[in-house]
């Protein structure tokens, strides 16, 4: 009996460590939100806000908020990026993600699957596009996009952004299709279509897998910001994680760059919850 | 393949059968010519200004100068530091995800089921953007607003300590950077521990395996490949960060975080040489293909026999 229960001593200190571990980085900087700049200011840094309060919420969407003492908050001057950041990226991602799942369920299904001439080389290019990092193919997409105007649209952005989740989301669905049963053989006896067989079966079989390939490519399309950073900022096509930057860089508002950084989590907070029910179901990589 | 032109009178019409080669092509040509244009695109271009020189100032111009940026990047003092510190992050990031990752994994496992809901809260950290982990990770560490002051605070003193120095700052980046990524490769390891067959834990307690002995025996084995894919998608994405790094240090203090990427981004983007910046890129690339396949050739091979 004893030797149960320091187990359960074990298993309650490990867990203590791992939501420590889990927390204290957001805890410490999602605390700002709710103080003031002076609270922020103070040495040492404290544990908590002493008066929590909401005027960071109202003023990142350009609301002064006024303390019941007479405080007045003043509306912050990049509201107007906040509100834009927020819709275009919820456009972007939505977008994105409808695009990449049509796109690379069939595209992993047929590589995981068929057999055909060049499979292995195409393979390679998709892998090599996974490879590249983002800091040198901007340079080639920021003179294309110059060029034909593309900077500061949503529609370039989309698309610089399918660059991303396209490979991604395929690598990770090509391991996924590959475990799949072989009914394709089955189907075929009973006289299926191969389109048939991807619509009817094969989709429906592997569907945990496909929403968290979605989910992915929502995530990945949503916490983008290399491209956004230099396509983007400051044009009517901001994001979110670019209008934010604002508070960062410029002049420093940890309280509202606090209250907009929690804002942007809640949509991934959302989609995690939702993910990680379905990572049990699909034994993938 | 031609039945449907066969004699009369016929069932109801079949769906005319196409061959597997046409079948992936319909499927996969838009999908790979969008795929050629988004890598080979880019890659040609930086190609063709590798070998320029690029100027700004007084008009554009491009000026042809063979392999001179090329020969530059082996004479340049801060390559081989950059690529240094690219390095020591990796492997850092790498070795630090995968061992959180397991453990969280081991902990999410042996939870009750009315404590569940707790793996709901363990995946969190994975949600956050490079860009958000780069914010939280600066005003932890950072001397002023970090926790190494508060807990100081805590013993009295008032001293400032400061996580974010020159001497450890890329450990320090690693620690977040394996904060963000731990949580996926946890769950896809416990997805994986979860089909391996609780009569083999009774066999190891017949064995009298010790607790260690029964993990390395049982519980290691089948997580070796995904924990070997993770250690290839980790390298890639260690290698590839820079938003991370952009917001959490911005390469400093003093240019001891400047990862091949920032100093990538500084070249092309602050000092506008994007033909030299281009040469550099492709040695990047070769050091993250080069990373890969050597993880490959080390360990993923073996795993693959099995």
């Amino acid at each position: 009996m004893t030797g149960r229960n320091t187990k359960t001593l074990w298993l309650a200190l490990a867990v203590a460590v791992a939501l420590l571990w889990t927390f204290l980085p957001m805890y410490w900087v999602v605390k700002y939100a709710f103080m003031t700049k002076t609270e922020i200011a103070r040495f040492p840094p404290m544990l908590y806000p002493p008066d929590p309060m909401l005027a960071s919420f109202f003023n990142i969407f350009g609301f002064d908020y006024t303390t019941a003492e007479g405080t007045v908050f003043k509306a912050s001057g990049q509201a107007r990026q906040i509100i834009l950041g927020l819709r275009n990226s919820l456009i972007v991602a939505l977008v994105v993600t409808a695009i990449t799942t049509l796109v690379v369920v069939p595209l992993s299904y047929v590589f995981a699957r068929l057999q055909f001439p060049f499979k292995g080389k195409l393979l390679a290019a998709i892998l090599l596009s996974v490879s590249l990092p983002p800091v040198s193919t901007l340079i080639p997409f920021y003179t294309l996009y110059v060029q034909l105007g593309l900077t500061g649209t949503l529609f370039g952005l989309i698309v610089v952004t399918l660059t991303i989740t396209i490979p991604i989301v395929a690598w990770m669905l090509i391991g996924f299709f590959r475990n799949l049963p072989p009914v394709e053989l089955l189907a075929r006896v009973d006289g299926f279509s191969r389109l048939y067989t991807l619509t009817r079966i094969i989709v429906p079989m592997a569907r945990s897998g496909i929403m968290v390939a979605a989910v992915i490519a929502f995530l990945f399309s949503w916490n983008e910001y290399v491209y956004a950073q230099i396509l983007v900022t400051g044009s009517n096509a901001v994001t979110l994680p670019a209008a934010m930057s604002g508070f960062l860089f410029q002049v420093p508002e940890p309280a509202q760059l606090a209250a907009s950084l929690l804002l942007s989590l809640l949509p991934p907070f959302c989609i995690a919850f939702f993910l990680q029910k379905h990572i049990a179901e699909m034994h993938i990589a | 393949m031609a039945d449907t032109a066969r004699s009369a009178p016929s069932p109801p019409p079949r769906t005319a059968e196409i061959s597997t080669l046409s079948f992936a092509l319909i499927i996969s040509v838009p999908v790979l010519i969008f795929l050629l244009v988004v890598v080979a695109y880019p890659l040609a271009y930086a190609f063709y200004l590798s070998f320029h020189e690029i100027r700004f100032f007084g008009g554009y111009s491009a000026t042809w100068n063979g392999l001179a940026n090329y020969s530059k990047v082996f004479s340049d003092q801060s390559f081989w530091s950059s690529l240094g510190r690219t390095l020591r992050f990796t492997v850092e990031t790498v070795i630090l995800t995968l061992a959180v990752g397991l453990g969280l994994a081991l902990i999410l496992k042996h939870l009750p089921a009315k404590w569940r809901w707790l793996r709901a809260l363990i995946i969190l950290p994975w949600a956050v953007s490079p860009y958000g982990a780069g914010i939280f990770f600066t005003y932890l560490g950072r001397g002023q607003t970090g926790i190494g002051t508060a807990v100081a605070g805590w013993f009295g003193s008032d001293h400032t300590v400061n996580l974010i120095s020159a001497r450890f700052v890329v450990e320090y980046l690693a620690v977040g950077a394996a904060w963000n990524m731990a949580p996926l490769v946890a769950f896809f390891l416990l997805a994986n521990m979860l089909t391996t067959p609780a009569r083999l834990y009774d066999l190891a307690k017949i064995d009298q395996m010790s607790r260690l002995e029964t993990f390395w025996h049982v519980t290691l084995p089948p997580l070796r490949f995904t924990l070997f894919v993770f250690s290839c998608i980790t390298t890639v994405l260690a290698m590839k960060t820079f938003d991370y790094i952009f917001t959490a240090t911005q390469g400093g203090p003093g240019g001891a975080s400047a990862v091949l990427t920032y100093t990538l981004y500084k070249i092309s983007f602050v000092n506008l040489d994007l033909g030299y910046g281009a040469a550099m890129s492709f040695f990047l690339l070769a050091v993250i293909l080069g990373a890969t396949g050597l993880l490959y050739l080390l360990w993923g091979r073996k795993e693959e026999r099995q």
